[in-house]
């Protein structure tokens, strides 16, 4: 047993320990701190916080309430009065506001009103300025009655058995399965890669020779899959790392942030679905890596393997508008297809126990099965120099 | 108990016998060589002994019995093609080899620095394998191979790509691990180091055995009866021989099929020669690989 934690301890220090593979690691969170800071960049752009007029004929903003306070991450902008429009205009040519309304007299009747502005007015700051016309407008009002339409409907969805709900704050919970099978998919694909192309060297390179006189094709194999496990979870680790430093640091001024959280089903599918898979695939890009004589046909023949994995992903608005059809319940059943699917549809639909049940015994009997094929193909192909280990023969000989 | 024992096994790869009923033993703590041409089926032979392939029919017996795993530990084995890590540096190799064959990290560093040390390595030991030249990967393997101190040694072509001085060094290594009592099996074209060095060979040829024995015994089975002499003076006429051809300073007397040595020794004592040399000429195993591979003699 201790040479399989020693195949597996040269496997994961071979690759973790590697520039290539750091690279990697942290290319995906830099690539998402981009992302992020695009988006507040976008919203920085829209968030235009110089103060707005108004030239108010109708009354409504005489004594005017303060406006209603914002929601992260939009910042608040002030409102100037002015007493008639030659001011306005003139401190909108000073610069000193980026827009002024002119609010007729005949507002309460007509509902119309004029803006003036010299650049495009964007959303944040015209949004804040029909909330504070708003407020004022229902100041009279019941304070509840004027809450509810200034703040309008927030509707939450809720399944009928009660165990998921959807609602304007916690709609990241709903995608959160379909990010996590993702990402696990690109950390299993990722950790495969490396895998396939450590058994094909130690053939190219005749150290396999060395390595089946020292242990078994069973702990060598063994040694293999839970050294790629490992950098798998190394890589999903890294990546959860950088997620929650993400969370936490934006909570503050990011709303949908504050309701992230990770649900025990998902962490069930994570376990009996998204492991199962993970093992199935390292298995298999073994497998791949023993039958084959080179590093370019093993990457050609891993389409085999990442094709099925992503279909679920290409066909993603047949399992968001129809979760419970047949085709997308075969491929929550089906080996390849079912990690992305399953975890897809955890986010748009309420799983049946049995569903989860049948589908996760499939992955397991499919780990079992792309293990043994593994060591099969291992065993047959470990010292086939320069020729293929066709697949016939490795079931053949069973 | 030998230490290796094989019995009329076979192996086929589809339609080619590559070892066909090979049968022969290696005893404990002798210089064994194996040796045959290219595609022979030595690489077949010594996979089969080591449980790489499983022999069609014939059983193989390695240190008292069938291949075990905890067997691998007490053998130590260099392909003919080498197999060394290249992209990590050579102490990691060595040291990750070192302890697939049962030996903890700080065991095989303790037993690879001497070698390092012995061999020249020491100050690349922290150089990736790659960036070692072809001889250097050839003296690393072969300390990757003795490590964890084999009861059982096998070597294929070990001195390929050696210069002379390393050349000797292996070989003094060999000598060294077989006085300590190690079996070590020799696998090599190059004759004259398995003459030098062995104590026994089998030559094996399109997968079957043409010569087993001790070295001695074979050569002398080769043996052509002629005599090598150096002596001053006229050696023409000496009773039964039937023609003289110099060779490296000497004469080489090549004799009638039924004329004794030792008569013409007494001829040569009789004439009053001061006789520097005399001796039964003995064919090179060069030679003999070259008439056996060429179907000249060679039975098992």
């Amino acid at each position: 047993m201790i040479k399989t934690w020693r195949v597996a301890l040269h496997e994961y220090r071979q690759h973790v320990f590697n520039k290539r593979f750091l690279l990697g690691l942290f290319s995906v969170p830099l690539l998402l701190l981009v992302m992020v800071g695009l988006i507040f960049l976008i919203f920085a752009m829209e968030n235009n916080q110089a103060p707005i007029g108004y030239v108010d004929l109708s009354g409504i903003l005489a004594d005017p309430l303060p406006p209603p306070p914002v929601e992260n991450p939009d910042r608040p902008v002030e409102f100037f009065a002015y007493p008639d429009e030659a001011a306005a205009m003139s401190a909108l040519e000073a610069g000193e506001i980026q827009a002024f309304y002119v609010i007729p007299a005949d507002y309460r009747t007509s509902g119309a009103l004029r803006v003036v502005h010299l650049q495009d007015l964007k959303y944040s700051p015209r949004s804040q300025f029909e909330a504070f016309l708003s407020v004022n407008l229902l100041r009279d009002a019941d304070p509840a009655v004027a809450n509810r339409l200034i703040e309008a409907s927030d509707v939450t969805v809720r399944s009928p058995d009660g165990s998921r709900e959807m609602s304007s704050t916690g709609w990241f919970n709903m995608l959160l399965p379909a990010f996590a099978g993702m990402a696990f998919v690109i950390a299993m694909f990722t950790a495969g890669g490396y895998l396939m192309q450590a058994v094909v060297e130690e053939k190219e390179n005749r150290t396999m020779e060395v390595l089946i006189t020292s242990v078994s094709p069973g702990q060598f194999m063994a040694g293999k899959i839970i050294g790629d496990i490992a950098i798998g979870l190394t890589q999903i680790a890294v990546w959860l790392a950088f997620i929650a430093g993400g969370i936490l640091i934006g909570r503050g001024s990011i709303d949908f942030l504050q309701g992230i959280q990770i649900s025990p089903q998902l962490v069930l599918l994570v376990v009996v679905i998204l492991f199962p898979a993970f093992v199935m695939v390292a298995a298999l890009m073994a497998a791949i890596g023993a039958t084959v004589s080179e590093a370019r046909e093993g990457q050609q023949m891993t389409g085999l393997i990442s094709l099925p994995v992503w279909i679920p992903f290409m066909l993603l608005m047949l399992i968001v508008e129809s979760p419970n059809s047949p085709v997308v319940l075969f491929l929550s059943f089906f080996p390849l297809t079912a990690p992305l699917t399953i975890l897809m549809r955890q986010s748009m639909t309420i799983l049946p126990a049995w569903q989860i049940a049948v589908s996760a015994g499939i992955q397991i009997l499919g780990a079992v099965g792309a293990v043994w094929l593994a060591g099969r193909a291992f065993r047959l192909g470990m010292l086939r120099y320069g020729k293929r280990l066709r697949w016939k023969e490795i079931f053949a000989r069973a | 108990m030998a230490a290796v024992e094989l019995t009329h096994i076979t192996k086929t790869f589809g339609e080619v016998r590559a070892v066909d009923d090979v049968s022969f033993a290696i005893e404990q703590g002798e210089l064994f060589g194996l040796l045959g041409p290219n595609g022979a089926g030595k690489t077949t032979t010594i996979r089969c002994m080591l449980d790489i392939f499983k022999p069609d029919s014939g059983t193989v017996a390695i240190l008292g019995g069938p291949m075990t795993e905890a067997k691998k530990d007490r053998i130590g084995y260099m392909p003919e093609e080498r197999g060394l890590y290249q992209d990590i540096p050579l102490e990691r190799c060595l040291g990750y080899l070192g302890s697939l064959k049962g030996l903890s990290p700080a065991e095989a560093r303790r037993r690879y620095e001497p070698y390092l040390e012995r061999f020249d390595l020491a100050e690349h030991r922290g150089k990736k394998v790659k960036e070692l030249s072809k001889g250097m990967q050839q003296k690393a393997q072969i300390i990757a191979t003795l490590l964890h101190q084999p009861e059982l040694l096998i070597v294929d072509e070990p001195f390929s790509g050696l210069d002379p001085v390393n050349t000797q060094l292996v070989k003094d290594l060999l000598r060294e691990l077989r006085q300590q009592g190690m079996t070590v099996v020799l696998c090599s074209h190059q004759m004259h180091l398995v003459e030098e060095l062995c104590d026994r060979i089998v030559l094996i040829d399109h997968g079957e055995v043409m010569l087993y024995g001790a070295l001695d015994e074979v050569r002398r089975r080769f043996s052509a009866n002629a005599l090598l002499v150096r002596a001053a003076g006229d050696l023409s006429g000496l009773p039964g021989v039937e023609s003289i051809e110099p060779v490296n300073g000497t004469v080489k007397l090549h004799l009638a099929p039924k004329a004794e040595p030792q008569s013409v020794l007494k001829a040569l004592v009789a004439r009053n020669l001061i006789v520097e040399q005399f001796e039964v000429a003995l064919p090179d195993l060069d030679e003999i690989f070259i008439r056996v591979v060429r179907g000249e003699g060679g039975t098992a």
